[in-house]
């Protein structure tokens, strides 16, 4: 008897044995997911390949302390450098970061859905022109106006920053105007949208019950907000403010024309500086041997850096804890004390909220217009549809570099990075230590500043695999980059996908593997659009990756071995050495229009998912 | 701020210009005289909801000094009457309330009353316990730092004063600096009694104060209304009739928006005059 059950057992346990193609789909998923991983530690390793010539022939404390950046003495101290970039992120993180979670706070209390303005005279097309206002959504329009500042491309903010910023600050001076301040203005402009939209996302988790327990005790709006919501919501204020401090550290591109690039200690707003990022790009393009290497180096302080950085924000507790110590009362019994009504102060930084909102919108504006107005001009048909050559630059061969690089790169991100956000959706246990493990090491990863994914391009694809500068280099760079991003909305996209859609299939005896294909992909297919598009947009808006990937011809064969500029590298090469303004300026408008249309899209899909629920 | 309101209902916005004006007039928020029989006084109170009329017609005095309980089955108007006493229904969009609501002597939903004074004299305790994410401390310091006391002594004194009236004083004095989230449910409530308490409430409300606790919280909640309605007026509602008949002194029972009846406790669960009434405290439907 005892046998016969046994029996049974061990026959049903064979009968619920895996299918080997349901094994091959999970294993090909997880080895997806783990994929980040590698990539973190690929990076690291070979940056860390790179430096290992300088320190050994420089020192690491000489490299690290030296006070001079000499190459042509052979004399590589990068203190200076650190220090200009540890200063401007400060000064970004101090603006932008207030600025940014003032926008928040507004946006998230005050911010009206709609307009209540009313109009009782008789003029039919003032009526028209009010009924049309009230019609507009405020909210979806800062919504909007934040991702727009998000999907610029770096090099159109130095473009801005160049012409626009430094002119401000020059005080009419034909030199001045560069420097530490300028720098610190353009990264906490860049860093906005990060820190806005997180913050705001933080102050939305907060449970509505502090609000009301706060105005239900005699707080005004302002008091309720500014005493007790917006500290619930400090670890993820925190959290916005490192990723944005993250941001500021690794941004290149922006700063480039913008910092005076001297690679000496600031004196004061305006002394001419040299971050550590624009030091890779200055001079990677000429360096070699001990030079070279120590141009790595600086990629590997900056990738510690911003490792260190983003592997802080692990550190910041999710809820209050408690304070340390004891509290001791010591009442005075016979105190005689009146409660007046307060609040001044909350209401001048709600005030202040409204404010920092209204900056952001006229930021956005005046970047857009002033491209578009100083641009539109440039687009001649010669840049156009022009013949390019070596000293010619036209629209058409970057055009092609571009399409190229977005097809390979989105055939090789998209599969793996919906296979890793399956892995993590669908097989992982939630909460479980490898989803943990592997959640880190993409926040790791999207945290990697662009120049150094391009050295990191540069040392395995370009020389160890021998690929030179070409568009496959570049793609497969950027694949790295974009996995982040790709793996996120994808997760989000299958996360919204309700659960009785997958019991449903199971009910009816298909596979998980089925069920993924046939039921749960095509429901999240909205959402995977979302992430192949905000891709293409970091694709065509990616340059400090792609300089010394794809390399900065004019020309391109249209064969993806060989070398090319995307739209964003050609604009950097175009205005880099003041040669071919207009052909930059024309480009600025082809990106920020690609930007804006990108945004549309994304805004379209989403509104179609949300209509249909 | 006037011009962007994310929910505008017109009487926040008539009681915000109003705040301006009365504040030099009554900066010490206490613009009530309670010195009348009665604490509360409803006088044909109609409240929509956009089209929904959610109470019809409401008549209803509470009697200082005494717990006032109002039952009824969900939906019947109950909480959005409490709701009403403080004006936390300002913040429902579409709310719409006709009629008299006189707190202390005045009409609470007169244009110009302060919402600032009325909710500092007239407390409130929600259904689920809603400890701010602040030491126990801070909690109960909250309110009386809010109206400007920064004086440590003076606060100190506060927050010990208001937690042994709110019989908490044992429990919590060695865990002043501990996060109040890590408290009991039961405890959390109680705090936020002890927080009400501490801007010095002339009325305290309770919306379903014991539903989301397990019953030895309930009767410690009961037993410190018991001993709180020697200095405050209560409103309770609930959900639990043995509740309303072991604490309170004047039941009113509700149905479907309108109220049916309102009498002495004893009477109204002893000897309803209203066949409805009866039905619902036997238990026969709700």
């Amino acid at each position: 008897m005892e046998k016969a059950l046994s029996e049974e057992k061990t026959a049903s346990r064979k009968r619920a044995k895996v299918k080997p193609s349901e094994l091959f789909a999970k294993i090909l998923f997880i080895v997806c997911a783990c994929l980040s991983i590698v990539a973190v530690f690929g990076i690291i390793g070979y940056i860390l390949y790179g430096s290992i010539p300088a320190f050994r022939e420089i020192g690491f404390f000489r490299f690290l302390f030296g006070t001079t950046w000499q190459p042509t003495h052979d004399r590589f101290g990068i203190l200076p450098m650190l220090v200009n970039s540890l200063i401007v992120t400060l000064g970004a993180i101090i603006i932008g970061g207030t600025v940014g979670v003032f926008t928040a706070i507004f946006l998230a209390f005050w911010c009206p859905d709609k307009f209540h303005f009313q109009y009782k005279g008789k003029n039919e097309f003032l009526k028209k022109l009010i009924a049309g206002i009230n019609k507009i959504n405020l909210r979806t329009i800062f919504d909007q106006i934040i991702k727009v500042l998000a999907g610029i491309p770096s090099i159109v903010y130095g473009l801005f920053g160049m012409e626009v910023l430094v002119s401000l600050f020059s005080g009419g001076s034909p030199i001045g105007g560069k420097g530490i301040l300028t720098c610190s203005v353009l990264l906490a402009i860049m860093i906005l949208p990060t820190v806005t939209s997180l913050s705001k996302n933080a102050l939305d988790a907060v449970p509505e019950q502090y609000f009301e327990g706060a105005l239900a005790m005699g707080n005004t709006k302002a008091q309720a907000v500014f005493r007790v919501v917006v500290p619930a919501a400090r670890s993820g204020i925190i959290s916005a403010l490192i990723l944005g401090v993250g941001r500021a550290v690794g941004e290149a591109m922006a700063v480039i024309w913008v910092s005076g690039n001297r690679a000496l200690f600031p004196t004061g707003l305006f002394s001419y500086i040299r971050t550590l990022t624009t030091n890779i790009v200055m001079e990677m393009g000429y360096a070699t041997n001990i030079h070279r290497s120590a141009l790595i180096a600086t990629g590997l302080v900056l990738l510690v850096l911003v490792l260190i950085i983003t592997l802080s924000l692990n550190l910041v507790p999710k809820e209050f804890k408690g304070k340390r110590g004891d509290k001791v009362l010591n009442g005075d019994a016979s105190a005689t004390y009146v409660f007046r009504k307060k609040g001044t102060v909350c209401n001048v930084c709600a005030i202040f909220g409204m404010v920092c909102a209204g900056l952001v919108a006229v930021i956005l504006l005046a970047i857009i217009l002033y491209i578009l107005i100083s641009g539109v001009g440039c687009l001649t048909s010669a840049f156009l549809f022009g013949e390019a050559s070596v000293n010619t630059p036209t629209l058409g061969p970057a055009l092609l570099a571009t399409l190229e690089l977005i097809g390979i790169t989105l055939l090789i991100a998209l599969p793996v990075g919906i296979c890793a956000a399956i892995y993590l959706n669908e097989y992982a246990k939630k909460g479980s230590k490898i989803v943990k493990v592997i959640r880190t090491f993409i926040d790791a990863l999207s945290g990697v500043p662009s120049i150094v994914f391009g050295l990191f391009g540069n040392i395995l694809f370009v020389t160890a695999l021998g690929l030179g500068f070409s568009v496959w280099g570049g793609a497969f760079t950027m694949v790295l980059v974009v996995l982040p991003t790709v793996i996120r909305s994808t997760e989000e996209a299958l996360f919204a996908v309700p659960m009785p859609l997958r019991e449903a299939s199971y009910g009816l005896g298909a596979s998980k593997v089925r069920t993924i294909f046939k039921i749960v992909l095509p429901s999240a297919f909205p959402g995977i659009a979302t992430a192949a598009i905000l891709s293409i947009g970091r694709i065509i808006g990616e340059s400090a990756a792609l300089i010394f990937t794809m390399g900065t011809a004019f020309n391109f064969s249209g064969n993806p071995g060989g070398a090319g500029s995307s739209l964003a590298v050609l604009l950097y090469s175009c205005a880099n050495e003041g040669l071919h303004m207009n052909e930059a300026y024309a480009l600025a408008v082809i990106l920020l229009l690609l930007t804006l249309i990108l945004n549309l899209i994304v805004y379209f899909i989403q509104r179609h998912v949300k209509k249909k629920r | 701020m006037n011009i962007f309101k994310k929910r505008a209902p017109a009487a926040e916005q008539a009681a915000e210009e109003g705040s301006k004006t009365n504040e030099k007039k009554h900066a010490t928020l206490d613009i009530f005289d309670f010195s009348g029989e009665n604490a509360i006084t409803v006088k044909d109170v109609d409240l929509y909801y956009g089209e929904f009329q959610a109470l019809k017609n409401i008549n209803m005095a509470m009697p200082k000094y005494q717990i006032t309980a109002m039952i009824g089955p969900s939906g019947c108007g109950k909480s959005t009457l409490i709701k009403t006493l403080n004006r936390m229904n300002d913040l429902v969009e579409g709310c719409r309330v006709e009629g008299e609501i006189t707190i202390g002597g005045l009409n609470i939903y007169d244009k110009g009353v302060d919402l600032s004074a009325l909710r500092k004299n007239v407390g409130m305790v929600f259904q689920k316990p809603n400890p701010f994410p602040m030491s126990v401390y801070d909690n109960i310091a909250y309110g009386p730092r809010t109206f400007g006391i920064k004086k440590k002594s003076t606060l100190d004194e506060i927050v010990e004063r208001s937690l042994k009236q709110a019989a908490m004083w044992d429990e919590l004095k060695d865990r002043l600096n501990k996060s109040a989230l890590g408290l009991s449910g039961g405890q959390q409530q109680r705090l936020c009694i002890a927080r009400a308490l501490a801007v010095g409430p002339q009325i305290l409300l309770m919306d379903e104060p014991t539903s989301a606790l397990d019953p030895i919280s309930t009767g410690k909640i009961e037993e410190l209304c018991e001993e709180l309605k020697k200095d405050v007026t209560i409103v309770m509602v609930t959900h639990n009739m043995q509740q309303a008949a072991r604490i309170s002194d004047k039941t009113a029972f509700f149905l479907l928006g309108e109220m049916i009846e309102m009498g002495d406790t004893e009477q109204i669960f002893s000897a309803p005059t209203h066949p409805e009434t009866e039905r619902y405290i036997t238990g026969r439907f709700g």
